[in-house]
């Protein structure tokens, strides 16, 4: 008999969401919970033989002995050490999943938008929340595990036109607990037309642990809005996140995605984004350097649903040490949408011999009047750059780092806030072999 | 004792034997122009010159200023005081120019035991180069090489030139690609670099560089050895009869 494509849910965590359903808020999602988690139950935890997980590592991660969180506010310092988006940003903090009231600040919004924490969303809009639950397309194991057990998270509403001046930032903190913990935040954007925002959302970690945050984001926008959505995960020490975030834009709107992993012992970004409407844009940009035995899976699926829409995907990667990176990008032209312009690039540096990167582009057209590309690539660094840069006096250890931090900065540069992109620098100063001897004055600012 | 003094030099590049028996001196402040046709070594003989690792030296020897200069790594040649300016500088998104430039200024100096520039000072002088070299102000922050024009890029090259101050220059094809004008702002800002204590040797296809940088002395390179050297005029001599007679000579 073929070895089974998923696994039994291990007992544990069945446990601990048998243990935590009855006890979730808001009556009117209980059935669509209900659904989830059978859902779930039946289906399992996927193995390598599910095609897009082919090339993640999760058994022993799936396999802890995960209890509830029960963490309520990280330090002070820690908070402000991820603050990014400009001194009047509006902020909501979690701790291991839960908002923290009183590290968040989202008050003196302009008229039309509503910021809030998902459980307070759930106690006084119950059937929306249900509904955006209920809407999530082709929801996974991970997402149906997520619609189960969310209890927390963001609801964002933008009324149509409505755009702040000031960006917005959910902060995410893992915070070491005793026992390994499971969080299922979700994340709730919905933009009217012509209304725009700038997100921002940070992963840092508090202390040693195994905090396993599995976040499903749903982005929602209208006809012309706009949103600028970054991400970084930067929650070292043994931490891990499956996020998934579902963009559905409808005519006209614009997306730009940035990513950066800069640690965590399993990282896995999964963007699908949905092209409904003529003249919709998606632009992604993703990094990451995992090194020691980080693992980084980044999956992109964009369906272009419509004619005259543009999607550019570009990643980058870093690998070093024993770590694996894996990239699987899907276009998907479905039929009718003619005039598409698809691209995608994957550029992977492989930094030692034990690492491993495994690259999937893919290319599904179904369309004739279509514009489309993809590559992939995984090396190391070109001798020609480094013996221009050696026969100008730099040492071999400072050249090679500098076409290291250059390579994976490239990505940077399309980072629109720019204390992120600070922090992303200085996080890549810090794990690129060598890094830290440069000099950062003229590179990280 | 030369500054530089290659004798019995033979070179391979991928097993194929490239330079075949080179002997070359050059004195402090002189211009050395060495041209020769395509493919008879004159590009290899510079990255060897420069420390490319793929390329074997397999017999001969070379000093520059008393040392054993095949023994040394590129950045370990470039603190003694060599400098190349490439046919083909390498484009490196994601640092800048003037980034580059200070770490490489830098980096000299600390070869050389002296301390680091300061900002202030190192912006100053980089300024002067510019302006000297003809380098707009704005290629300055934009990234290494990236995206510039050929012309551009020779401009840059020159300015390291200028802000490394070598004792050796090696300009390689640095004319070739360049209009009239760029090549005559080139040779100019070259002219400018030249003095007493710095040797120049322009490795060169056309005659018409050294119409704006008139040398001491010119060799012809075929097919891996110089087969002729003299003055200037041997530039001239070059520029009416081609290299024909020369092949001829060699076979």
């Amino acid at each position: 008999m073929a070895a089974p494509r998923y696994r039994t849910p291990p007992s544990e965590l069945v446990r601990l969401g048998e243990r935590l359903l009855p006890r979730l808020p808001g009556d009117a999602l209980a059935e669509v919970r209900q659904r989830a988690w059978r859902r779930f139950l039946a289906a399992g935890i996927p193995t390598p033989r599910v095609e897009d997980w082919k090339y993640s590592r999760i058994d022993a991660l799936m396999a802890q002995p995960f209890a509830a969180p029960t963490a309520t506010a990280p330090a002070a310092g820690t908070v402000r050490r991820a603050m990014a988006g400009g001194p009047a940003a509006r902020r909501l903090v979690f701790a291991n999943g839960r908002l923290v009231a009183g590290q968040s600040h989202v008050g003196g919004l302009p008229d039309g938008m509503r910021v809030m924490g998902l459980a307070e969303a759930i106690q006084h809009r119950p059937q929306e929340v249900a509904a955006a639950f209920e809407a999530l397309p082709a929801p996974g194991p991970f997402s149906d595990l997520n619609t189960a057990l969310a209890a927390d998270g963001a609801w964002i509403e933008l009324n149509p036109g409505v755009r702040p001046e000031v960006s917005l930032q959910l902060v995410f903190v893992a915070v070491g607990e005793p026992s390994a913990v499971i969080t299922h935040p979700r994340v709730v954007v919905r933009l009217g037309a012509g209304a725009r925002l700038h997100l921002l959302e940070s992963h840092v970690a508090e202390g040693e642990g195994h905090v396993l945050t599995n976040l499903v984001a749903q982005l929602q926008l209208a006809e012309e809005a706009a949103l600028v959505h970054e991400r970084l995960q930067a929650a070292e020490g043994g931490h891990a996140l499956v996020g998934r975030t579902v963009v559905e834009l409808s005519a006209g709107a614009r997306l730009l995605a940035n990513v950066a992993t800069l640690g965590g012992a399993f990282v896995r970004n999964e963007l699908e984004v949905h092209l409904r409407g003529e003249g919709g844009e998606a632009l992604m940009n993703g990094l990451y350097l995992p090194r020691g035995r980080e693992q980084v899976d980044t999956l992109v699926r964009v369906h272009h649903h419509a004619g005259r829409c543009h999607s550019d995907q570009f990643y980058k990667g870093v690998v070093d040490e024993q770590a694996r990176a894996a990239f699987a990008g899907r276009i998907t032209v479905h039929e009718g949408a003619q005039d598409t312009d698809a691209y995608q690039q994957n550029r992977n540096l492989l930094l030692s011999d034990e690492a491993e990167v495994d690259a999937k582009p893919e290319l599904e057209i179904f369309a004739d009047e279509v514009r489309c590309s993809h590559g992939a690539t995984v090396g190391g660094l070109e001798e020609a750059g480094l013996f221009y840069l050696r026969t100008r006096g730099l040492g071999r250890a400072q050249a090679e780092a500098l076409l290291t931090y250059a390579f994976a900065g490239e990505v940077v540069a399309r980072f629109r806030d720019g204390k992120l992109a600070r922090q992303v620098r200085q996080g890549i100063l810090a794990r690129v072999p060598g890094g830290a001897a440069l000099d950062p004055e003229g590179l990280v600012a | 004792m030369a500054m530089l003094d290659i004798e019995g030099l033979h070179v391979a590049v991928g097993g194929k034997e490239i330079i075949r028996g080179l002997d070359l001196a050059v004195e402090a402040g002189e211009v050395h122009a060495i041209m020769g046709p395509n493919g008879s070594g004159k590009s290899t003989l510079a990255h060897v010159l420069a420390g490319r690792e793929d390329y074997e030296v397999t017999a001969g020897r070379v000093r520059f200023l008393g040392q054993d200069l095949l023994e040394l790594e590129p950045e370990e040649r470039a603190a003694l005081g060599l400098f190349l300016a490439m046919q083909y500088p390498v484009e490196i998104p994601g640092v800048s120019n003037t980034y580059f430039l200070r770490q490489a200024v830098n980096a000299l100096r600390k070869a050389r035991g002296e301390p680091e520039m300061k900002p202030a000072e190192f912006m100053k002088r980089l300024r002067e180069a510019a302006r000297q070299v003809g380098i707009r102000e704005e290629l300055l922050r934009r990234d290494l090489n990236a995206g510039f024009s050929g012309g551009e890029k020779k401009r840059n090259e020159i300015l390291q030139l200028a802000m490394l101050e070598p004792k050796l220059a090696i300009l390689d094809e640095t004319d070739s690609g360049l209009d009239i004008d760029a090549l005559k702002a080139v040779a100019a800002a070259v002219n400018a670099l030249r003095t007493p204590e710095r040797a120049f040797l322009l490795i060169t296809h056309y005659q018409r560089l050294l119409n704006f940088i008139v040398p001491d002395r010119v060799h012809v390179m075929v097919d891996g050895r110089i087969v002729r050297s003299g003055g200037k005029d041997l530039a001239l001599e070059l520029e009416e009869r081609g290299y024909e007679p020369f092949l001829q000579e060699a076979a």
